[in-house]
């Protein structure tokens, strides 16, 4: 029961048609369907729920909420009785609430992030099918992304004024939702404060990340490719495209993933993420980044610090 | 068969239109007095990084993060493209802030650095030399 996987996220964007070329063409996602208010709904070629990211017409940029799926409907009331006895306010948003969408149970994190969790949604199909499938269908275009992987969440880290975002939200997701810690980063005297985490629900190393900053806010949300030869190709494309690439073609220490750091037309940060890394698990030992090494962890081979990399985000 | 070959002809010959030359105009930072080019046709941020020097807080070129703000405080610039509203309110952008990122000069433009950018112009790598170099040089409107 549970958690199965990030579900989708919706962004606000300031220029549909720049961010729909940016989505379909560079990253290689399909628009799926468009509702009244001019919200559009795209979705990844190996993805077989009907959408996984929702772009919506608005004066700024950011994160409206990003959304997880639950394996069973009966999770979301065993799941929203646990939030509700933590502490945390909750509502059920009927069916409907959103289009092709079951009933979502809605909460504030404890960083003020809204998150929702849904067991429902229309199954449309991957591109190429259950049975007998090839391994990629023609006519991807750009990147061609295989799914939506994972977000990272900027949380208010401020530790004379004693707030610890970071950390509220990981034992939270760690108390509540069982996700289990795989990496963090730890500052401060004796390491006594948790500045970073990563967790998981799947066997993949990340399925959410949180990250401490001076305020609230959206880091990136990443796309899944195969191999570091895709990271390349991605490159290349964003090179074809003009894309404002902020770090990379290059690699993590931390999730030992291979990646590209770069910007939807309105600012807000993707990336492409490649590889598995390894095989995460909740016995897994949890990996401990130092603050002396925390730039290695980041960009593992120059190891330097890249400041748009942490001050940059909507 | 002969249309074909003619419109080949006529690709082969035809050498595409050449990009008409934009002005340049100058833009002076008031807080440092340097003085750069910046052509109607690209951003003031562009322009910016051509000084060269490290501190120049370049974000997510698409007017989404803030971290380029700027007050217009001389002259006029135009628009080339939405600006979020999270870091330009209306008020603000009817007294001149914008982002650098987003603006183009129409003619010679005078600027303050806010935000992020003063940060990294002021706690970074701005020295009172540079400065008092860079103002020998100084606007033409200003000398």
């Amino acid at each position: 029961m549970g958690v199965l996987r990030m579900g989708h996220a919706s962004l606000r964007v300031m220029d549909m048609d720049a961010a729909l070329r940016h989505y379909e063409d560079v990253l290689g996602l399909k628009t799926v369907m468009k509702d009244k208010d001019g919200n559009v709904y795209l979705k990844c070629w190996d993805e077989w729920d009907k959408y996984s990211l929702i772009l919506t017409p608005s004066d700024r940029a950011g994160l409206n909420h990003v959304a997880y799926k639950v394996e069973k409907e009966e999770d979301l009331d065993i799941l929203q009785k646990r939030i509700e006895d933590y502490g945390i306010a909750t509502e059920m948003l009927p069916e409907g609430s959103l289009p092709s969408t079951g009933r979502m149970l809605k909460f504030s994190l404890p960083s003020g992030h809204e998150m929702r969790l849904y067991a429902t949604k229309e199954y449309v199909g991957t591109d190429v099918g259950t049975v007998n499938p090839d391994p990629w269908p023609d006519g991807l275009k750009g990147a061609g992304a295989h799914w939506l992987d994972h977000c990272l969440l900027m949380c208010e880290l401020n530790p004379e004024k004693g707030i610890n975002r970071v950390a509220e939200n990981t034992k939270f997701m760690q108390e509540v939702l069982d996700f289990f810690l795989v990496e963090q980063v730890v500052v401060g005297p004796g390491g006594a404060m948790q500045a970073a985490t990563w967790l998981a629900r799947t066997s993949t190393p990340h399925d959410i990340a949180f990250v401490g900053g001076p305020r609230n806010g959206l880091h990136h949300i990443a796309f899944f490719l195969d191999s570091w030869d895709d990271i390349l190709k991605a490159a290349d494309v964003m090179g074809k495209h003009g894309t404002k690439i902020d770090v990379g073609p290059t690699r993590h220490g931390i999730t030992r993933g291979a990646t590209i750091y770069f910007f939807d037309p309105s600012g807000n940060r993707n990336e492409t993420f490649a590889g598995l890394g390894y095989l995460a698990q909740p016995d897994r030992p949890v990996t401990t980044w130092t603050e002396d090494k925390l730039w290695n962890g980041i960009f593992y081979h120059t190891g330097e610090p890249v400041p748009s990399f942490t001050e940059v985000y909507t | 068969m002969e249309t074909i070959e003619l419109a080949l002809g006529d690709e082969m010959t035809s050498n595409p239109a050449p990009e008409p030359e934009k002005e340049s105009h100058e833009v002076l930072l008031v807080q440092t007095g340097e003085v750069y080019a910046c052509s109607e046709n690209e951003t003031l941020l562009a322009g910016m990084c051509r000084l060269g020097r490290r501190g120049i807080p370049v974000g997510c070129l698409g007017g989404g993060c803030g971290i380029c703000k700027v007050k217009v405080v001389r002259g006029e610039v135009v628009s080339l493209g939405p600006i979020s509203r999270a870091h330009v309110s209306k008020e603000e952008e009817s007294e001149g802030y914008t982002l650098a990122c987003r603006a183009a000069p129409k003619g010679a433009v005078t600027l303050e650095v806010v935000g992020k950018m003063q940060r990294s112009f002021f706690h970074g790598f701005t020295t009172q030399q540079d400065v008092l170099r860079t103002k020998k040089g100084g606007a033409s409107w200003e000398s």
